[in-house]
């Protein structure tokens, strides 16, 4: 690999300490570091700094100060794996910790590198991963540096390797810890050039397990739920059912007296005090703000005590438009509604898809429901406010976007804004809109100098959802007489405001000019209820969707569906094929199957399908049971991709399989329902979800159809979209029941 | 308020707790063991998943009344009763995701194979009922096959 572009950060290797700011190395304060411990950096510990990301301590532990919070993706693992092929450390005496975004602030972006830069994910984004490796380097260069002058020798004669630096020609040895105090000051005068990928010893060679694995395994891992402070308080809390209505009354005397009660407070969408400051990263990248809801919350010395008191305390909401709102049949209803005008925004068109005449004409309208993120890990966080800074832990999912946050909602400058982040239990984009960090420190302002730690129980969680946006479709697809898609008219009705319908335009066969006439449109249609990211945001129906009709198409046009794409796609991305070829054989396409069985396939890249050789392709076959009674089962599922190169493979496929699993569950189980404007699926009582005896008991992750191309795409969301078409085309193998809605449980399947 | 006494991962706690406390917050905001997790409070997820006098028990759904005398173990104390190796094989085959839901799924997966050593598949879909929102559903099946054969291979529990 090329030494990276130093973009904005001139010769890492040669700056003394990291970015530019002296850094004191001094014990933890004293005041917070015994209660609060948990995955955050913490100033000063660890040894000394190589750099803002590295520390050596004495005892040969490195700390690797990662910049993206760990949701369960391996995100932080990854970072920290790329700074180690090029240290070569020794593995197991990593640590890991998550930085400091106070301090990317202060030291101008010192953990600013790439797209989302304090995100939940990218660990191989195509910044971050040259950065990681050159900073590894620039400090494994010091140390080298450091060894040599100890010895006397010329510093081309120290290797290193797992923590030890070698003195070639006598054999002498000194560890990384033994040398760390002396490398760190010294000046390299060269950046040091990057091993090429074929010298790479660990990045795609080892599958180590997450670097969170044993805390998770032992119960030490420290959540946002987790966290321990001096002087905490708990706060249980409520907002309007119905999204944006507002508190009208409630009656604080009632509950006052109930035990532990402490307070009642009002969170006040009007009190935000707001800033004048941009919302930017350092490097400018613009931050996604949403505002309070109005709410009420109870605190209490417990969690439970301020739970009992909420539940008993009486609150009258205004439910505002949204309580009108009858059932969400009526989207649907207005869906087809807009549907039938037919008069969507074209975003996409190509050839002349109103010259067309004759041939067979398929329609069909296909819809996906609210669904709701369900991360294992209610939401939450805990917050100190005082009058001049803003304390908070939390398990954010963007690090900068929870300073900014806070800077809003408090008025305070960025530079008062301290957060430590804690590990994340689930996110799936739900933690991306940053509601939850606005009312931590919406009702910690209401109750300031003491840490509050705000838990929204498992039914707020789910009514305060952001949830997927609800999208209904109608394509009208054209074969000639050959069967040949000639014609692509595609209508999309979304409801919801946050995602844009990114990506539905660009589908391969369109873009590739495989399928000559083509016009995409959309419309969308505003609702009260608050939308957001869903694992794959948009992609996760819409790949549904097409990949269902294409398979209609297929059928309709008495083509084995595999063909039929492979040959749709002819002009395209040559690994598309591949994937399907490959999913194909392994999965035994084409071996007869018992009646009431079936396997289907589908194929998509997320996140950019429109672009040759980008973004993760990845193509799914689901084998499916349906008996004659109508109960569905999924009996196996192989999965190929391309993402062009993999960092850690077991880490890659355990992200296929959960997105395999979170796909499934989406299109079989998944649906938010309303009643006057409010959630009716408020706990798992009433949001289906697989268990392990509903998995698929096979599911095959093949590395076989990767095609080396130089990228490390991540591989996280793309099967959420696919599987879903796989399994509604294995039904359809298995059935002839053809599903263009979900959840497929509230079909009737049975064939006796 | 009323005073409880319970014995606590060997040791024995008395606390003074409002009795309709449920165990989990007991054992969360009481007890400061926080390695519990609090995910549904309804009985359906399973994070919350404790060994309560031996046996596995959603503990959202557990008064602190009911528990006066009882004996408790939770994660923290998972390796001393008999967990390591499981714990051990989560670790080496990269079983958690986000994590959240393991502490509930090895206290269900261990209390399981104390009381049947060779669990059918059946029998780990019964009891292993957890939810895992990461989809490591085929991890935990994996690791515990392995920890039964390697239970079989050399005669000691789990």
């Amino acid at each position: 690999m090329k030494r990276m572009g130093l973009r904005r950060r001139d010769f890492l290797a040669t700056s003394v300490v990291g970015g530019g700011l002296a850094f004191t190395i001094a014990p933890a304060s004293a005041e917070r570091a015994p209660l609060a411990q948990g995955p955050w950096a913490v100033d000063g510990d660890g040894g000394v700094e190589m750099h803002a990301w590295i520390s050596i301590a004495p005892d040969d532990t490195v700390t690797i100060r990662v910049p993206n919070p760990e949701v369960g993706n391996g995100v932080a693992t990854q970072v920290a794996m790329n700074v180690c092929e090029e240290l070569q450390c020794d593995w197991s005496k990593v640590k890991l910790e998550f930085a400091s975004v106070r301090r990317d602030y202060l030291e101008n972006g010192i953990y600013t590198v790439g797209r989302q830069p304090m995100f939940s994910g990218h660990g191989t984004d195509p910044e971050r991963m040259p950065m990681a490796l050159q900073l590894g380097a620039a400090a494994r260069e010091k140390l080298q540096r450091a060894a040599a002058l100890r010895w006397k020798v010329w510093q081309d004669e120290v290797d290193a390797k797992d923590g030890v630096l070698i003195h070639r020609p006598t054999g002498r040895t000194l560890r990384f810890g033994e040398v760390a105090a002396e490398a760190a000051n010294l000046l390299v005068y060269n950046e040091p050039n990057l091993k090429s990928q074929a010298e790479w010893t660990f990045l795609g060679k080892a599958s180590p397990p997450k670097l969170t694995a044993p805390a998770i395994a032992n119960g030490t891992a420290v959540y946002g739920i987790d966290v321990k402070l001096p002087k905490m308080v708990h706060a249980a809390l409520k907002q309007c059912p119905v999204h944006g209505g507002k508190l009208k009354s409630h009656d604080p005397k009632a509950v006052l007296g109930m035990p532990g009660v402490r307070a009642v407070v009002v969170v006040d969408p009007a009190k935000t005090r707001g800033t004048p400051k941009a919302f930017t990263n350092p490097i400018g990248q613009a931050i996604m703000l949403t505002t309070a809801q109005s709410g009420v919350a109870v605190i209490a010395d417990h969690y439970w005590q301020a739970k009992q008191a909420l539940d008993a305390l009486p609150v009258e909401w205004d439910l505002g438009p949204g309580g009108k709102f009858p059932t969400e049949k009526a989207v649907y209803a207005q869906g087809v509604a807009a549907l039938d005008k037919g008069q969507g925004q074209v975003v996409r068109a190509r050839g002349d898809i109103g010259a067309l005449k004759g041939g067979k004409v398929i329609e069909a309208t296909y819809a996906t429901p609210w669904c709701e993120n369900a991360a294992m890990e209610p939401l939450n966080g805990t917050a100190m406010v005082t009058a001049d800074k803003v304390e908070m832990w939390l398990p954010a999912q963007d690090q900068h976007q929870a300073q900014w946050v806070a800077v809003d909602e408090t008025g305070l400058p960025p530079d008062k804004v301290e957060h430590h982040q804690t590990l994340v239990g689930g996110a799936f984009g739900r933690r991306t809109m940053a509601d939850d960090v606005r009312m931590v420190v919406a009702v910690a302002k209401e109750y300031p100098g003491v840490p509050v730690k705000v838990i929204w129980s498992r039914e707020e969680t789910m009514a305060q959802g952001r949830f997927r946006t609800p999208i209904v479709s109608r394509f009208r697809a054209t074969l000639d007489d050959k069967g040949a898609l000639v014609g692509w008219k595609a209508h999309t009705v979304q409801g919801g405001y946050i995602y844009g319908l990114q990506s539905f335009e660009d589908i391969p066969y369109v873009v590739s000019g495989g399928i000559p006439n083509a016009e995409i449109s959309n419309t969308i249609l505003p609702y009260h209820v608050l939308t957001g990211a869903y694992r794959g945001p948009v992609y996760n129906s819409h790949s549904f969707m097409v990949e269902s009709l294409i398979d209609e198409c297929a059928h309709a046009a008495k083509v084995d569906p595999v063909e039929y794409r492979v040959k749709l796609l002819g002009k395209w991305d040559p690994a598309w094929i591949e994937c399907l070829r490959v999913a194909a054989a392994k999965a035994d396409w084409g071996k007869p199957l018992p009646k009431g069985e079936g396997r289907g396939i589908a194929i998509a890249n997320w996140p950019n399908a429109g672009i040759r050789k980008n973004g993760t392709t990845v193509c799914c076959v689901v084998h499916a049971a349906v008996s004659p009674k109508g109960d569905l089962s999924v009996k196996r599922v192989d999965v190929t991709f391309d993402c062009g190169r993999v960092a850690n493979r077991d880490a890659a496929a355990a992200q296929l399989e959960g997105a395999v699993i979170f796909g499934l569950n989406a299109a079989i189980n998944e649906e938010i329902t309303l009643q006057d404007g409010a959630v009716v699926e408020t706990n798992f009582d009433r949001y289906p979800m697989i268990r392990i005896g509903d998995a698929p008991p096979v599911i095959n992750i093949h590395f076989d159809a990767l095609s080396g191309d130089d990228r490390f795409q991540p591989v996280g969301e793309c099967a959420v979209g696919p599987v879903q078409a796989a399994l509604a085309n294995a039904i359809f193998q298995a059935t002839g029941k053809r599903l263009r809605q979900t959840p497929f449980r509230k079909a009737k399947l049975g064939w006796a | 308020m009323a005073e409880i006494t319970l014995k606590v991962n060997g040791e024995v706690k008395s606390l003074d707790v409002d009795p309709t406390t449920p165990l989990l917050w007991v054992l969360r905001d009481h007890l400061g063991m926080t390695g519990t997790k609090f995910g549904c409070g309804i009985a359906q997820c399973g994070a919350c998943t404790v060994h309560l006098n031996g046996d596995a028990v959603r503990s959202c759904s557990v008064a602190a009344k009911d528990v006066s005398g009882a004996e408790v173990v939770t994660i923290e104390a998972l390796a001393e009763n008999g967990g390591a190796p499981l714990q051990k094989l989560w670790v080496e085959m990269n079983v958690a995701q986000c994590g959240y839901c393991q502490a509930g799924m090895l206290m269900a997966a261990s209390a399981m194979l104390k009381h049947s050593p060779k669990p059918t598949d059946d029998d780990i879909d019964a009891l292993v009922s957890n939810i895992c929102r990461c989809g490591t559903y085929p991890r935990v099946r994996a690791a515990i096959h392995k920890a039964v054969g390697m239970m079989a291979s050399k005669g000691t529990a789990v």
